[in-house]
């Protein structure tokens, strides 16, 4: 059989095969679907951040013409089970209190963009006036916008059954702790604070569902986990599983974690849908967009770590407070991404003495929900910049710090239980001095001092999680970790593979049918690629935590080794000879044997003659040409690296600075598309540069959100951002059957810790530190100014 | 070409007759008053290859089109504001079989991950090439600030405008225009 070395496609940086049809204008996102027929949803949503509502009056909304339909709370909820149910309610132990959640409120908001009413009508026009028209009357109750004074006992709560506004609560950690704190020569103790931001993918939410008695509902959405939301929709909603379809359009404008989570809407456009026997569509527009997803981050950590005077780490201890908002959307509750971020905290370092007290917090702010780098921005922040911290206050060489810390054997289990599978962490981090040319930068950072000009350089690391395999993601989230593929070989000898998984623009067409071209001998244009739709792929837990390259594409490749072993067997009995599947090859769409070349069977007569003509199979042998394989890794977790490294200037006056360089090292195995790997590390340091420089999802005292529109929340335009440049340094995995692992999740992760210990070491100054992102200029001014 | 006149004919219920030039085809509706051009391309004429990706704010660019030789963000541009026009949007750019150097560039040089904001994002650069053959990147930097692209952090689409720069300044000056006129 061929070898992953054999390989012709996987490695080469091939165009992308989905791409002739984007360029062209006819790429086809939730937006371009519109079914016969088809009504337009509006939500008004609660201008309150914590209020009882006392009235809804619809009355005036109703007789506006052209209105379809009216929904509100009490009629939903009665239709359907709460959405927060077992199926979709992450796992983790620790003390967890659910809240019961409806699509629509019914007597109380608790924050602002809160669904509240529905309106249908025959065009978005008439929907938008209609909502207008809605009169809601609202008595305010207290706002709790700070997790730390909603911890207060005498605080009100959110959920007046709960007894605290607590949502999860528990540890994580392993080794005698206060041990290695009596021991330590140094203990560094802060509080690192990381803001909201996180992912506004270009293209908002949206979905348009339709019902009939025969099919039952079927729901278009641009979910990265239709398999997960077709289960959610069958129980909240009381429908049979096969009377339940959840399709994702072919194009989806990207999503970076936020459309992973299940939001309230699904079940108000599918109930819908299903009450009007119409289609219903509802694309979220960019306000609602801003102010209900992809919130994330919004953490404190009281960060203490204990040190030799060498710069090891000894232990640490962590006393992290996430503000989680609602803790409303199902999947997530808002607690998944700290509980990840605090089981990540030790992220590339050795640190053999944790422990993290982690409790999640429910305020009147919208849920968090999932980003890219789910979960670990700020605990990277700070975690890494702590080192250099630890560095400065040591009067140690940042390097050296880092060095002795850094995961030297793999594999690695940290103390909070996550496996490190493979690497060279320590060569990275080489590879990045050398690519900043660290000494010199040094040197020239003093040669610039004389003239008065503040240069910096810092960097930081980010073990990066490559997919989640069953072990970790069963008792996170419910769901299964491994990858899911269906190879089918049609008779034609056309080769298609189905998966589970949607994507959002990260080229799953290209880089699967380079490895499913490799593996059976083909061009990757004899192959094509379908996903999205539940009836007829694979169970898969999504497009999510860099899961394609890592478990996906290889169950692909596993789907072909099956159907080899029979391909080999049929083209023994064409060929009328007796012989082993190793002695076949797979090249230029033939079987051939290799002890007589000139022996060989093309894949199309393969296909021919297990599809149509099966007369002539082997005695005994079954029909058809598929197989679905399941790829579990043999290792708990797989990760990836990535070191990153900055050049700044800082202007003292202002506290604003210019980024001179920024170099990522990366590390994801095998590449199978180096070109589209380089397009995720860009991508994805610039998401982060944004999230810690400029982007902030921030309120004001009562709660009224404050970046609403792009305007206010900035997301870096290509002027903003330096040119990133980026090294590759690959070490294949041993755990994939391709060495391949996934990239692109956590890119961001490292990007604040990188830039603050830039500043700090252009600033120079014995107290000068930041602890609270984002590193505005006024915030870089501030800590100026108060040492 | 046929020329395109400005008709006045609107009525009282809100509506009126535009005709508009599109990729070179005219066409005559009825549209209401409110409606944005953006849905009237989209819904009215359905080129769905312009996207929405800020509602009506006009920041995201992904809406981008070209309307008498001006990018215009089609989402803030009522319908009836383009009687009489002249409009370009990315279904006018080139075929699958015979792509725009721009479409090719971004091809070739990866200027794409989900790709909604591509449409508007070649748009922009078409623009930028008509008037400044050999764009520095920083000035493709500039020429691209309206247009935001979450996915790809800009370096390839840089090296995109380049690439589509590169193929155009290797032709001579007919076919040069007749790419970036419509
Ligand atoms: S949709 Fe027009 S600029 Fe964003
Ligand atoms: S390619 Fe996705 S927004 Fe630009």
């Amino acid at each position: 059989m061929t070898t992953a070395s054999e390989t012709k496609w996987v490695g080469r940086s091939i165009r992308r095969r989905e791409d002739p049809r984007l360029l062209v204008g006819q790429g086809t996102y939730i937006a371009d679907l519109t079914l016969p027929g088809t009504t337009y949803v509006e939500l008004v949503r609660s201008t309150h951040a914590h209020a009882r509502i006392r009235k809804i009056d619809i009355t005036k909304a109703e007789k506006h013409p052209g209105v379809v339909a009216i929904l509100t709370g009490q009629e939903i909820a009665a239709a359907m089970k709460p959405i927060i149910i077992p199926a979709i309610r992450p796992n983790l132990g620790g003390e967890l209190q659910v809240p019961t959640v409806y699509p629509l409120a019914i007597d109380k908001v608790n924050y602002v963009g809160h669904p509240i009413v529905a309106i249908v009508a025959e065009n978005k026009y008439i929907a938008e006036d209609a909502a207008q028209l809605v009169e809601i009357e609202y008595d305010p109750l207290p706002v709790l916008l700070d997790p730390e004074e909603a911890l207060k006992p005498d605080s009100p709560k959110i959920y007046e059954e709960w007894e605290s506004n607590i949502i999860w609560k528990g540890t994580l950690g392993n080794g005698d702790v206060e041990k290695a704190f009596s021991e330590a020569d140094y203990i560094l103790s802060e509080r690192f604070y990381g803001h909201r931001t996180g992912a506004a993918p270009m293209e908002t939410r949206g979905m348009v569902a339709a019902y009939d008695n025969f099919t039952g509902l079927t729901l278009h959405i641009n979910s990265q986990r239709p398999h997960i939301l077709r289960m959610a929709l069958s129980k909240i909603m009381n429908l049979p599983h096969d009377k339940v379809r959840v399709i994702a359009p072919k194009d989806v404008g990207g999503a970076f974690g936020t459309k992973a989570a299940i939001y309230r809407e699904e079940f108000i456009v599918s109930y819908l849908a299903m009450k009007l026997k119409r289609p219903v569509k509802w694309i979220e527009n960019r306000m609602e967009s801003l102010m209900s997803i992809g919130q994330e981050r919004d953490q404190i950590h009281y960060l203490e770590i204990a040190v030799r005077k060498d710069g090891k780490i000894l232990g640490i201890k962590d006393r992290m407070i996430a503000d989680s908002g609602d803790g409303s959307n199902g999947v997530y509750m808002g607690f998944v991404m700290p509980w990840l971020s605090a089981a990540y905290l030790t992220n590339a370092y050795d640190i053999p003495n944790v422990h993290i007290d982690l409790t999640c917090v429910v305020t009147n702010k919208p849920c968090l929900s999932p980003s890219r780098a789910f979960g670990e921005f700020p605990a990277r922040f700070a975690m890494d910049y702590a080192l250099h911290l630890v560095a400065r206050e040591l009067k140690l060489d940042p390097r050296e710090v880092f060095k002795i810390n850094i995961i030297k054997e793999f594999p690695y289990v940290s103390a909070t239980g996550i496996t490190h599978d493979s690497g060279d962490y320590v060569g990275a981090f080489n590879k990045l001095l050398e690519a900043l040319d660290y000494d010199k930068v040094k040197q020239e950072q003093k040669e610039a001092r004389k003239n008065g000009r503040l240069i910096g350089v810092g960097f930081a690391m980010g073990a990066e999680m490559s997919g989640l395999g069953s072990q970790v993601f069963v008792p996170m989230e419910n769901q299964p970790g491994y990858g899911s593929a269906t190879v089918k070989i049609d008779t034609y000898g056309m080769i298609q593979v189905l998966e589970g998984d949607s994507p959002q623009g990260q080229g799953h067409e290209t880089t699967i049918a380079q490895a499913v071209a490799d593996e059976l001998g083909v061009n990757i244009e004899d192959i094509y690629i379908s996903y999205g739709d539940t009836f007829n792929t694979p169970f898969a837990s999504g497009t999510l935590g860099n899961r394609g390259a890592s478990y996906t594409v290889s169950a692909a490749v596993l789907a072909c080794r099956k159907l080899k072993r029979k391909m080999t067997k049929i083209a023994a009995h064409l060929l009328g000879i007796e012989s082993d599947s190793e002695d076949f090859i797979f090249s230029n769409r033939e079987v051939v044997w290799k002890k007589d070349t000139t022996k060989k069977v093309k894949i199309e007569d393969i296909a021919d003659v297990a599809i149509l003509a099966p007369t002539k199979l082997p005695q005994g042998m079954e029909a058809g040409l598929e197989a679905t394989a399941y790829f579990e890794a043999d290792i708990a977790s797989m990760l990836s690296i990535g070191v990153h490294g900055a050049v700044v200037e800082v202007d003292p006056s202002t506290g604003g600075f210019k980024i001179l360089r920024y170099v990522v090292v990366d590390d994801c195995g095998v590449p199978i598309n180096p070109m589209l790997v380089r397009g995720q590390v860009h991508g994805g340091a610039v998401m982060g540069i944004g999230n810690a420089l400029y982007e902030k999802y921030s309120f004001d005292e009562s709660g009224q959100p404050l970046a609403t529109t792009l305007m206010e929340y900035h997301m870096p335009s290509a002027a903003d951002v330096p040119h990133i440049e980026m090294v590759e340094f690959n070490v294949p995995t041993p755990y994939t059957p391709l060495g391949t692992k996934g990239k692109g999740e956590g890119i961001p992760a490292p990007v604040p810790a990188t830039l603050a210990s830039a500043i700090t070491d252009a600033i120079d100054r014995p107290g000068f530190k930041l602890l609270n992102l984002p590193l505005t200029p006024e915030s870089i001014w501030k800590a100026l100014n108060e040492i | 070409m046929n020329q395109l006149k400005e008709l006045q004919k609107s009525s009282a219920d809100g509506t009126k007759t535009i005709q508009v030039r599109v990729n070179g085809q005219i066409v005559e509706r009825e549209v209401h008053i409110r409606m944005l051009l953006v849905d009237f391309l989209r819904e009215e004429l359905g080129l769905t290859g312009t996207h929405v990706g800020c509602s009506v704010e006009g920041r995201c660019g992904a809406c981008t089109i070209l309307l008498n030789g001006e990018n215009v963000k089609s989402c803030l541009t009522l319908a009836v504001q383009a009687d009489g026009a002249n409009i370009l949007t990315v279904e006018g750019l080139g075929t699958p079989d015979n792509l725009h150097p721009i479409q090719e560039g971004f091809w070739e040089k990866h200027g794409l991950q989900c790709g909604f904001c591509t449409p508007g994002m070649m748009m922009s650069a078409y623009n930028l090439l008509k008037v400044n053959p050999h764009p520095s990147s920083d000035e493709i930097r500039e020429a691209i600030v309206g247009n935001l692209c979450r996915c790809t952090g800009y370096e390839h689409i840089i090296e995109a405008v380049q690439y589509a720069a590169e193929r155009l300044s290797s032709m001579s000056k007919e076919e040069r225009e007749k790419l970036l006129t419509y």
